[in-house]
C-alpha cells in the first residue's frame, strides 16, 4: 500500500506536468484528439496535425459589432481580371452568422488571438504544392457559394462582382456605404411550434420555443448550430421534416431528451401550453426558484427526474440563525423569531406552517406570526 | 483547296499503305506511352462545382475556338439538355438533380479523362495518339488518317470529329492544355475555375487529397474516387455525393477498355484480311462521304 502511494505521489506531478504541456485550452475544450491530429499518439516531433479541419475547434467569438463593417476583397486583384473586387458587407454577414454558429461559420480555424483571416492560411497562387486546401480565390468562392447557392440558387458572377469596364462599376462607392449600414431586421422567434406527427398515439408535439429559450436558458446555438441564413431564405430548402428519417427528425431534441424512450413526454394527443414545473412535477418553482437556471438544481446533465423536493437537499439544514425569514416575505415578530424552524414547519418542504403547537385557535395564513413585507432576495 | 487536301490525304494513305505490310504492334508501343510516377492529374470535386461553366469559356478561349461573351455563360437553361464534348467545345458541364441531399443540383464537368491505359491509343492504328509523360493523351493531326477508331474505342466517347473538313481529318478533344503546361502554366480551365472545384497536381498527391476529403467528410461523399481504378485509372479523378453511375458516368470495370475498334481490328487480322485492304475500304468510305458532302454543299448553294 505504501509503495503504491509513493508511486502515485511521484507520478501525479508528472501527470499534471504532461497535461499542462498539452496547453491549458486543450483541457477546457470538449475536443476529440482526432479532430486535429491524424495519428493516435501525437508527439512534439510528430504532432500530425491535420491541415485546417473544418470542425469546431477552439474558437474565439466576437460580436458582429466588433467586426469590421465592410471591406473590399482585393488581395487577389490582377489587371487582367474580368471582374472587379467584391465589396463585402462583413458586419451584415457576421450578424447572419450570429444566428447560427457565429464567427466560426466562416472563420473555421480560429484559435485564440487575432481572428484568423482567409488569407492567413489560403495561398494566393493556384499553382502551388500544398493542394490540401483551396487557394485564396477558391476558398473565398467556396465559402460564399456554400450559402449563396442554396439561398438564391444563383451563381452569377455579377450577383457579387461588377464586371470591369462595365457601367455598373461606378456603383461601388454607394454600395460600400449601403453595405456598411445594412443590418438584419429583428428576428421574431416563434412562441410555440405545433408539429403534427404521423404517430398514431400522441400525434401532436407542442414545441415551446419560448420555454426552451427563457425558462430552460438554452443557448440558440445549441439547437441552431451550423444553420445559415438559408434556414429561412433558401431556394433549396432543407428537406421538410416529413421526408426525414425518424432519427433525423429527433436529432436536435435528442441533444437533451431521450428520444428513444419517453415518447409520451412530448407526443400528446392535444396541444399543451408552457412548461409548468408544478403541474409536471408537483414542485412549485414559481414562488422562490423561478429565476434559477435549471442546472442550478438539476446538476447532472440531461437528468431531471428524481430530485427530491426536500429543501435540505440543496440548502443544507436551516436553523433560526442561518435562515433569514424575511426573504419569504414574512418578517417574524420578536416572539416568533426565537423559535426553531420545526416549531412551526413540520414538513420537510417548509410549506404551510402549523400554529397548533402553541395556539389552539389560530391558523395560517389567516393569522400571521409577524408582518408581510416586500419579498427580498 | 479540296484538291490539295485530297492529294495530301492520298499521299498519307499511300505511305501508310506501304508501311502497313510490315505493320506490327510496335506502332502502338511508342516509347512515349509509359506511365510516369510524376504524371499530372486533375481532381474534380463535383460537390464544390457550382456549374458556372467558366471552364468552358476558358477552354474555348485558350484553344481559339469560337465563343460567345463570358456573360452568356450565366445562362443555366443549357442544363436542360445533357451535352457531350464536341469539336467546338472540348469540355462541357452538365447538371443532375441532387437526391442525396435537398440542396443544390450536382454539376459535372466532362472532357477527355486522359486515361492511364488509353483505349484511343491502343485503338489507333497509325499511332496518332500518345500518352505523354505528364499524363496527357495527345492526338497528332499529322499521323491521323481519320478512321475514327478512337471515337468507337473511347469508353467515354470523347474524341469528336470535325465534320466540316472531311479530308483533313481533325479529331478534337481536351489536350490537357499541353501547350500551356509545357510553358509551366496551368490548364486554362483550372486557372479559371472560381471555386477551385478542379485541382491540378500530381496524380498521387491528388488521390491523397481526395481520400482525405472522403475520410474527413464521409457524409459529403460516396466512398469512391471515379478514375482511381476505372479502365485502369484515369488522369481526371472525380469526387461526388451521388453514385457516379447515377450522374451519367459510364459503368466501367477496372480493366483497361480494350476498345471496340481494336476488337474489330484484331478480328480483321484474325481472318487474314491484309491491312492494306482495310485501308482501301476506309479510303473508299471516305471518298463516298466526301462526295456526299460536296453534293450536299452544292445543293445548299
Ligand atoms: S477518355 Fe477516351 S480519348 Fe481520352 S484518353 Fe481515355 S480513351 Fe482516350
Ligand atoms: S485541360 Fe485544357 S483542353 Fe482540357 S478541358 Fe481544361 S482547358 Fe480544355
Ligand atoms: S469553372 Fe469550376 S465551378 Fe465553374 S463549372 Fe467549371 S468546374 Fe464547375
Amino acid at each position: 500500500m505504501k509503495t503504491k502511494l509513493l508511486i502515485l505521489l511521484i507520478a501525479l506531478p508528472l501527470f499534471v506536468f504532461a497535461q499542462n504541456k498539452v496547453g491549458k485550452l486543450h483541457q477546457t475544450q470538449a475536443l476529440n484528439c482526432k479532430t486535429c491530429h491524424s495519428c493516435d499518439i501525437p508527439t512534439k516531433e510528430n504532432p500530425c496535425i491535420k491541415p485546417c479541419p473544418r470542425e469546431r475547434l477552439i474558437t474565439i467569438e466576437q460580436t458582429p459589432a466588433d467586426a469590421p463593417a465592410v471591406f473590399t476583397i482585393d488581395k487577389m486583384k490582377k489587371t487582367s481580371d474580368i471582374y472587379a473586387p467584391v465589396v463585402f458587407s462583413h458586419r451584415l454577414h457576421a450578424e447572419m452568422a450570429d444566428m447560427g454558429g457565429g464567427c466560426r461559420m466562416c472563420h473555421h480555424y480560429n484559435p485564440p488571438g487575432e481572428v484568423v483571416g482567409c488569407a492567413d492560411c489560403h495561398e494566393l497562387t493556384r499553382k502551388r504544392t500544398d493542394l490540401s486546401k483551396p487557394d485564396l480565390k477558391g476558398a473565398y468562392h467556396q465559402q460564399c457559394m456554400n450559402c449563396h447557392r442554396q439561398w438564391s440558387g444563383k451563381v452569377e458572377c455579377e450577383s457579387c462582382h461588377a464586371q470591369n469596364g462595365s457601367a455598373k462599376k461606378t456603383e461601388s462607392k454607394p454600395k460600400t456605404d449601403l453595405a456598411a449600414k445594412k443590418v438584419h431586421q429583428k428576428i421574431n422567434p416563434p412562441a410555440i411550434v405545433k408539429y403534427d406527427t404521423p404517430k398514431a398515439n400522441g400525434k401532436i408535439v407542442s414545441f415551446n420555443h419560448t420555454d426552451h429559450v427563457s425558462t430552460f436558458s438554452i443557448d440558440c446555438e445549441k439547437c441552431h448550430s451550423n444553420e445559415s441564413c438559408n434556414k429561412c431564405h433558401a431556394k433549396y430548402k432543407p428537406a421538410s421534416l416529413a421526408n426525414r428519417s425518424v432519427a433525423d427528425k429527433h436529432v436536435v431534441c435528442a441533444n437533451c431528451h431521450n428520444t428513444k424512450a419517453n415518447c409520451s413526454d412530448c407526443h400528446k394527443n392535444s396541444a399543451v401550453g408552457s412548461f409548468n414545473h408544478k403541474a409536471r412535477t408537483g414542485f412549485d418553482i414559481a414562488k422562490n426558484h423561478a429565476k434559477l437556471a435549471c442546472n442550478r438544481c438539476h446538476v447532472e446533465k440531461g437528468k431531471f427526474a428524481g430530485l427530491k423536493s426536500d429543501c435540505s437537499i440543496c440548502h443544507g439544514t436551516w436553523t433560526k440563525d442561518n435562515f433569514k425569514h424575511v426573504s419569504t416575505g414574512l418578517q417574524l415578530d420578536e416572539v416568533h423569531a426565537d423559535f426553531e424552524c420545526s416549531d412551526c414547519h413540520q414538513e420537510k418542504n417548509y410549506a404551510i406552517p402549523t400554529c397548533k403547537n402553541c395556539h389552539e385557535d389560530k391558523t395560517y395564513p389567516k393569522d400571521k406570526p409577524g408582518k408581510m413585507v416586500k419579498k427580498s432576495k | 483547296m479540296a484538291k490539295q487536301s485530297r492529294r495530301d490525304f492520298l499521299k498519307t494513305y499511300a505511305i501508310i499503305g506501304s508501311a502497313a505490310a510490315g505493320l506490327s504492334s510496335s506502332t502502338k508501343a511508342a516509347p512515349k506511352n509509359f506511365l510516369s510516377e510524376d504524371r499530372m492529374a486533375v481532381l474534380v470535386d463535383t460537390t464544390v462545382c457550382i456549374g458556372c461553366r467558366k471552364c468552358e469559356w476558358a477552354c474555348k478561349t485558350a484553344h481559339n475556338l469560337a465563343t460567345d461573351p463570358i456573360e452568356t455563360y450565366e445562362d443555366r437553361s443549357v442544363f436542360k439538355e445533357q451535352r457531350r464534348p464536341t469539336d467546338k467545345a472540348l469540355t462541357v458541364v452538365n447538371e443532375y438533380p441532387n437526391t442525396t441531399s435537398d440542396k443544390f443540383p450536382i454539376n459535372v464537368k466532362v472532357q477527355c479523362m486522359h486515361c492511364d491505359k488509353p483505349a484511343c491509343v491502343s485503338a489507333c492504328i497509325v499511332g496518332a495518339f500518345t500518352k505523354n509523360e505528364n499524363g496527357s493523351v495527345i492526338w497528332d493531326g499529322d499521323k491521323c488518317i481519320g478512321c475514327r477508331y478512337c471515337m468507337v474505342a473511347c469508353p467515354f466517347q470523347i474524341p469528336a470529329f470535325e465534320f466540316e473538313k472531311a479530308l483533313k481529318p481533325d479529331i478534337k478533344k481536351c489536350d490537357f492544355c499541353i501547350e500551356r503546361t509545357s510553358k509551366d502554366k496551368l490548364p486554362a480551365c483550372i486557372e479559371m475555375c472560381p471555386v477551385e472545384a478542379i485541382i491540378y497536381g500530381r496524380r498521387e498527391d491528388l488521390l491523397k487529397v481526395a481520400k482525405d476529403r472522403i475520410k474527413n467528410y464521409p457524409h459529403r461523399y460516396v466512398n469512391r474516387i471515379f478514375g482511381e481504378h476505372e479502365v485502369g485509372g484515369t488522369s481526371w479523378l472525380y469526387l461526388s455525393s451521388r453514385q457516379f453511375e447515377e450522374i451519367a458516368f459510364p459503368k466501367l470495370g477496372n480493366d483497361p477498355a480494350p476498345g471496340v475498334s481494336e476488337a474489330i481490328q484484331h478480328g480483321i487480322f484474325a481472318y487474314f484480311v491484309p491491312p492494306v485492304a482495310l485501308y482501301a475500304l476506309l479510303g473508299g468510305v471516305m471518298w463516298l462521304n466526301k462526295n456526299k458532302k460536296n453534293h450536299e454543299s452544292n445543293t445548299e448553294n
